[in-house]
């Protein structure tokens, strides 16, 4: 018996976490993603990798300070996040973001103050306006790897349980079925550390000497993590065409009747392919495999938290989304954006974020 | 004692009043919060429902629904089929609200403990505490909560627990022009709601929406196509209310 069914009335449900919820992701992944490339120079004293990880750092300063600003966007008037102090719900993941994002971030301005504590001093020592400044900044400019230590481990903490909250609290949403896979948090992290290798490469071409991945491996990681990227990807696929886990497929099952969504994945792989050839054969293209990689991050979080809310859960078909051009959507991307900027410039501005060279310069 | 006894002059009957409606309310609102008290539910005949919107309607007047936002509505769906070698096209109507499910997703995940279950069943959101994240209209299976665009706050049905709480029938039954909704007490042996179920349950006949959910809903269903149940296969909507109000 041929049935065809067409819905004729019902109810549209809008996007409700919005474009703000993609920028917070994409930030505080990078953010994360860019701390962990610094610890090779600053705590494991790497040489080769000075340059990349001073860079890390300016990343994982910029996203982390932008990040929070796009998430109390979306929560439509910002000083509500009171309640997530004043009545906190330890069983819900979202609940623990909020007092895992100031550990962290609380956790990396103390190490970032630790190890930039004798460059302050070097900044201080050389005079100028604000060397009084700088010099009570430095606060005796002294370059204590204990301390360093022990502040990486707390922004470290921090750092992974962000990386946990932000995959579980999608993860854990089994009205979703394409959320509801243990694939998900795996690949927000691997995605992030991708986008903050590409991040980094970027700020080299523009604010360094384009040299930060001479000696660090900083393309074979990139590389390694695009075939991560693609694994992930394929045990999903795997598991859904295959149908041996039912949720898999059920997802599949989605998306897999939409040009739009095919085309999203094949532009998904493509983006990973081009950038893991480039990471591997075209070294001197670095610039194009972290643009890549950068937009690979962002389109993958678009993709999963805009694209998954226009399928309905009881519905027909899909929901239309049209980027509204205020602050529920272009505006909102191209303001978190903004303040990005502006806060880099700040940044770079302000500390000696790239050591001994920018103290003598 | 009779009336002319009680409320001797207009007077003292206006004097007597406010404490003659604080004492229907109050009784109410105490058994309504007291535990295993009530359970409310609701049923709907799906075979009784002629799509009239009705409930619709009355549901967005009774409480003040935001232009193009619905906390119920009967979706139609125009279904084709083929029977005995003809081509044969009919109209399916749906009406759809808030579960008020015995195992909300909705409530877990809330971060601030905004939404919750009262004692006689009803899923509620404290517009006070809601900080409009929008987690609970993520988690509930049934797309069934929605951001209010004039509080910025999760929205969503609440069985008219106003009305409910003053002893009145929620806003769509008392309109719905088919009888399809039967609103009750599931605790009460005698209540039409639980009369109903018991007789539609030895037929087999009772069904909910995504029973694989877990959810547990408590909003039943007689005359419920299976193919309706979960996420509908087929063509999406012809007209759809998406553009919220300025």
């Amino acid at each position: 018996m041929n049935t065809s069914i067409v819905e004729v009335v019902n109810v549209a449900r809008e996007v409700s976490w919005l474009p703000w919820a993609v920028q917070y992701f994409f930030l505080i992944g990078l953010s994360v993603g860019c701390f962990l490339l610094t610890l090779p120079w600053f705590v494991l004293r790497r040489p080769a990798w000075e340059r990349a990880s001073r860079l890390a750092l300016l990343g994982a300063l910029a996203c982390g300070l932008t990040a929070p600003v796009a998430l109390l966007a979306d929560l439509h008037q910002p000083a509500r996040f009171l309640n997530f102090y004043l009545h906190p719900n330890l069983g819900s993941w979202m609940a623990w973001g909020a007092f895992f994002i100031p550990l962290y971030l609380g956790g990396l301005a103390l190490y970032a103050w630790l190890v930039l504590r004798p460059d302050l001093k070097r900044l201080a020592d050389i005079g100028g306006r604000g060397a009084g400044i700088y010099r009570a900044f430095a606060y005796g400019g002294h370059d204590s790897l204990g301390a360093t230590r022990i502040a990486a481990v707390l922004a470290l903490a921090g750092a992974a349980l962000v990386a946990l909250y932000t995959g579980m609290e999608v993860m854990v949403v089994s009205a979703r079925p394409l959320w509801d896979t243990p694939f998900l948090p795996v690949q927000f992290f691997i995605t992030a550390v991708a986008g903050a290798i590409g991040l980094v490469l970027v700020l080299d071409r523009a604010i360094g000497d384009g040299r930060a991945a001479e000696g660090t491996h900083l393309l074979r990681l990139l590389a390694a993590t695009q075939v991560l990227v693609l694994a992930v990807g394929a045990a999903w696929l795997l598991l859904g065409v295959t149908g041996l886990s039912p949720r898999h497929a059920e997802a599949l099952a989605q998306v897999a009747p939409s040009a739009a969504w095919r085309i999203t994945a094949v532009w998904a792989a493509g983006s990973a392919l081009a950038t893991l050839w480039l990471a591997v054969r075209h070294p001197e293209w670095r610039l194009a495999a972290g643009l890549i990689a950068l937009h690979s991050a962002w389109m993958m979080r678009w993709t999963i938290f805009i694209g998954g809310q226009q399928i309905p859960k009881t519905s027909a078909g899909f929901y239309d989304y049209h980027l509204p051009l205020g602050q529920d959507g272009l505006l909102g991307i191209v303001g978190t954006a903004g303040l990005w900027i502006a806060v880099l410039i700040l940044l770079i501005s302000v500390l000696p974020w790239a050591g001994q060279r920018r103290a003598q310069a | 004692m009779s009336d002319d006894t009680l409320f001797q002059s207009r007077r003292a009957f206006l004097q007597a009043l406010p404490a003659i409606t604080a004492g229907v309310a109050l009784p109410m609102n105490t058994a309504s919060a007291a535990e295993g008290k009530h359970h409310w539910a609701m049923l709907v005949d799906v075979r009784k429902c002629i799509g009239c919107q009705a409930c619709t309607v009355s549901c967005i007047m009774e409480n003040a629904v935001p232009e193009n936002s619905f906390r119920t509505i009967v979706s139609t769906y125009t279904v084709t089929q083929e029977v005995d070698g003809k081509t044969v096209a009919g109209t399916y109507v749906l009406p759809r609200l808030c579960n008020h499910c015995d195992n909300p997703p909705c409530v877990p995940v809330c971060p601030v403990n905004a939404t919750f279950k009262r004692d006689d069943g009803i899923v509620v959101v404290d517009g006070y505490r809601c900080v409009g994240c929008a987690y609970c209209v993520q988690a509930c299976p049934y797309d069934a909560r929605f951001i209010n665009h004039d509080t910025g706050k999760a929205d969503k049905c609440t069985f008219c627990a106003h009305r409910v709480d003053a002893g009145l029938l929620p806003a769509c039954v008392e309109t719905c022009v088919g009888g399809a909704r039967i609103f009750g007490d599931l605790n009460d042996p005698k209540g039409e709601l639980r009369r109903r179920l018991d007789a539609a349950k030895e037929a087999d006949a009772i069904k909910v929406l995504k029973p694989e959910s877990g959810a547990r809903p408590n909003v039943f269903y007689i005359g419920l196509d299976p193919r309706f149940q979960g996420r509908v296969e087929g063509q999406g909507a012809l007209w759809r209310p998406s553009e919220h109000g300025a």
